[in-house]
């Protein structure tokens, strides 16, 4: 890169690293969200929701680092599929709503071998 | 971006044109013959793209158009056509049972014509943007079609587990997708495998290699390798069996080949890191495979552990890594997809009384009614097993003989034993078919289906005749990923 | 400077404590705000790190539209609370071990990349090269989005068009019963096919 953006100054005084530990927090507790919240299949979504954001972080913090713009590329991709996601998991939902008149996922058990 | 880069993508935007198409079709024509229309419609358009596919000349050169965000070259056509003939055979067949049910939506044969496309850019991604959107096109259709059935329990319940669990995968593969971002500087495969090839094995960053196992994690769960198959048998008894039958063989394709892609690519220099972890998957998918399945009841269940244990024997040919074993892995998958097809095609006839039938015990006498689709079973099944002249045996036989090859013995070893096993499921299938006391008949079968699975069943058995032309097509499809790479 | 670095920390502090609170709460709503405090102050830290555009884009598409839509499906369903967090103690232990492992690696993994990205970035040659550094980051990405990403841009367009699909024929439902608006039928009604005159003759009503 032969051009500095201008941001390089400002991730100059933290450094891109407590991005990447604030990421990988947010990871982690969209993962432990999904392993807690057996009961309450909104709450998985919404962990999910995390996951995503905290890939978006990851992604527009390299990009500034690295000084190439594919990083933002591709988290604006992630933000655009996790609201079609977003729609989709909710439509999934309520039909399930509609059929069993409850949101628990560790209730899912009519399927068994 | 070339505006002539377009034109060596005809045959994708004839599948997304003509889904919209088929969508309005569907949409602004009323009553009982507007499904069958778009059905038509979705049918003729992948033809068409089928067509334009084979028209185009992929398999003779390697392209990076669009800045190198695909490739296009002769793995991917081989992988796409078999994605495609595979969904339009299942779409197809399973046409007669979902108007039976009163599930003949018009929504279906458009989702179908759409994953099918996510499953065609996958194939042919060769960045990891273009992966991921290819992929997340293919699952959200995949999402939906699982739920399809909404007014059904068991369906609303595959499709809740099966999104819950994709999206937990993609939300890995994402992330890893970060990781190697952040350590080579680029999303591009060329430009990661230059990248990787800079650093050198020695000096590989654990941001590299956590990246790469998660991107790895996230595929595995897409063709549902162990440890990542926990949805597999519960979406396909829950999903309605046309579905199923679309899952077990498109997909599983689809999500092959970004796997082949990435590991032979740019990660060939790490292949000491990944290969045990292939390694490892394949043994383990092989083996639980083949012992869980001896336990079920559900056809469809049965099957989802026969597709988890022949996911697990492709894998030994990504796990061998030359072109052989790519190679034996193509020839693999297509065989399977035959065997799936035309297995998919017996259980949709299996209905009595106007609902459709899932328990093993169902299967009894069914050679004294149906001749001739107890014999179509029995010859997938022994296929399945792998017995000689059939085609499945060859698939096997190729997959062992590369892992052979290349020293991989106990890879060899435990993939003949866990077939053992396996056998003796399809063999018990076979039993119950011709041996058990018959009930009363089954519904007669619709004239597409017995068509389909005619096909299938010639091309099982006449497999032997002709193997070279086959493994010949495998072998060129392979050649281009490893020509590339010397480069 | 150092106004960058508390400016950081104030958001990076107020993301991960909302982040614990979504996974945790017993209330869904309750969840949903702080998903959207999250979501906030996650542009907070995108700001900082200079991408403007991907920042707004936060705020418009997750706040404005994904956590308003997560909102409407809470109080559309009846959820009972009580039974909401039953599982939680059990599977706690376990998930928060496998949870703290994996944080341990990704965190490390994060810092096995800074070292090697240093050397990557000045070998990175991607397929991308950001225009010069005049324009803001808002045309910088126009310029790529619809240029270098193209093909996949039109894809995203597809992911979407798939969601409206699913979620049309996942919850969309044609009652019998409800009498719906047909805007065409009755554009074209006009007076006589409506208006009838009739001569009543005294004493007998009218018969239909």
């Amino acid at each position: 890169m032969s051009t500095v953006p201008p941001s390089l100054e400002l991730i100059g005084v933290v450094g891109v690293t407590p991005y990447l530990v604030v990421s990988a927090i947010l990871f982690t507790l969209g993962v432990f969200g999904i392993f807690v919240n057996r009961k309450n299949v909104i709450t998985i979504l919404m962990s999910i929701e995390l996951m995503l954001l905290a890939v978006s972080i990851n992604f527009v913090a390299f990009s500034v680092q690295l000084g190439n713009l594919q990083g933002q590329v591709f988290s604006l991709f992630v933000l655009t599929v996790a609201a079609a996601e977003a729609a989709i998991g909710l439509a999934i939902l309520l039909s399930y709503y509609r059929i069993r008149a409850t949101i628990a996922v560790e209730d899912v058990s009519s399927l068994k071998g | 971006m070339k505006s002539s880069d377009l034109l060596l993508l005809m045959p994708e935007i004839i599948l997304a044109v003509g889904a919209m198409v088929a969508l309005m079709v569907g949409v602004f024509t009323k009553g009982v013959l507007s499904a069958r229309l778009t059905l038509t419609v979705s049918l003729a358009v992948m033809v068409l793209a089928l067509v334009a596919l084979w028209s185009s000349g992929q398999n003779q050169l390697v392209l990076d158009p669009f800045n190198g965000l695909l490739r296009l070259d002769g793995f991917g056509l081989y992988v796409k056509s078999l994605c495609l003939i595979g969904g339009a055979m299942a779409l197809l067949m399973g046409w007669q049972w979902l108007e039976r049910e009163s599930l003949g939506r018009f929504e279906i044969p458009v989702l179908v014509v759409i994953a099918i496309l996510g499953m065609w850019l996958m194939a042919d991604a060769h960045n990891l943007l273009s992966l991921y959107v290819g992929l997340e096109l293919q699952s959200l259709c995949l999402f939906v079609l699982a739920a399809i059935n909404r007014d059904h329990r068991e369906s609303s319940e595959a499709g809740l587990k099966y999104f819950l669990l994709g999206a937990l995968s993609s939300g890995l593969l994402l992330y890893g997708a970060s990781l190697i971002y952040g350590a080579t500087g680029s999303l591009g495969f060329t430009e990661i495998a230059a990248a990787v090839k800079g650093m050198g094995a020695a000096s590989l960053s654990l941001g590299l290699l956590m990246g790469m196992v998660l991107v790895i994690s996230g595929l595995a769960f897409k063709i549902s390798a162990v440890p990542f198959h926990m949805w597999t048998p519960d979406v396909y008894q829950g999903s309605p069996t046309p579905v199923t039958g679309f899952f077990a063989v498109a997909p599983k394709v689809a999500a092959m080949a970004p796997l082949v892609r990435l590991l032979v690519g740019p990660f060939a220099e790490m292949q000491e890191s990944w290969q045990q972890i292939i390694i490892l998957m394949a043994v383990a998918s092989m083996v639980l495979g083949a012992f869980a399945a001896i336990t079920q009841n559900s056809i469809k269940r049965l099957l989802a552990y026969s597709s988890i244990a022949n996911m697990g024997y492709g894998l030994i040919g990504l796990a061998v890594g030359t072109v052989d074993g790519i190679a034996g892995l193509l020839l693999y998958l297509s065989i399977y997809a035959v065997m799936t097809v035309g297995a998919f095609g017996v259980i949709l006839l299996l209905r009595r009384g106007g609902t459709s039938l899932d328990r093993l015990s169902d299967l009894a006498g069914l050679s004294k009614h149906h001749p001739k689709t107890a014999f179509a079973l029995a010859v997938f099944m022994f296929s399945m097993a792998g017995i000689p002249p059939l085609a499945g045996f060859f698939g096997k036989y190729f997959i062992f003989l590369s892992a052979i090859d290349a020293g991989f013995y106990v890879l060899a070893v435990v993939g003949v034993l866990s077939s053992v096993v396996a056998a003796y499921y399809y063999l018990r299938i076979v039993k119950i078919i011709y041996f058990d006391e018959a009930r009363s008949s089954f519904e007669a079968p619709g004239r597409i289906q017995s068509w389909v699975v005619g096909v299938a069943v010639v091309l099982i058995v006449g497999y032997f005749l002709l193997p070279n032309g086959l493994i010949n097509q495998t072998r060129a499809a392979a050649a281009p990923l490893f020509k590339t790479e010397a480069e | 400077m150092i106004l960058a670095t508390i400016a950081f920390y104030f958001f990076a502090a107020i993301c991960v404590a909302s982040a614990v609170l979504v996974v945790t709460l017993r209330n869904p709503v309750h969840s949903v705000l702080f998903l959207i405090l999250a979501f906030f102050n996650a542009a907070g830290l995108f700001v900082l790190l200079g991408a403007e555009f991907i920042a707004m884009t936060l705020v418009v598409v997750y706040v404005g539209a994904v956590a308003v839509l997560f909102l409407f499906v809470v109080m559309m369903l009846n959820i009972d609370k009580v039974g909401m967090k039953e599982g939680f103690q059990k599977y706690l232990p376990i998930g928060g071990i496998v949870c703290a492992i994996l944080l341990a690696e990704l965190i490390l993994a994060g810092f096995g990349i800074r070292a090697a990205a240093g050397e990557a970035a000045g070998a990175a040659s991607g397929a991308v090269v950001p225009p010069a550094s005049t324009l803001t980051n808002t045309e910088q990405l126009g310029m790529v989005l619809y240029t270098d990403y193209f093909i996949l841009f039109q894809s995203a367009g597809m992911i979407l068009l798939v969601a409206m699909i699913g979620a049309i024929t996942l919850t969309l439902r044609h009652h019998p019963r409800v009498k719906r608006q047909n805007v065409g039928d009755q554009v074209a009604r006009d007076s006589k096919s409506t208006v009838r005159l009739v001569k009543v003759k005294s004493g007998e009503g009218v018969k239909p």
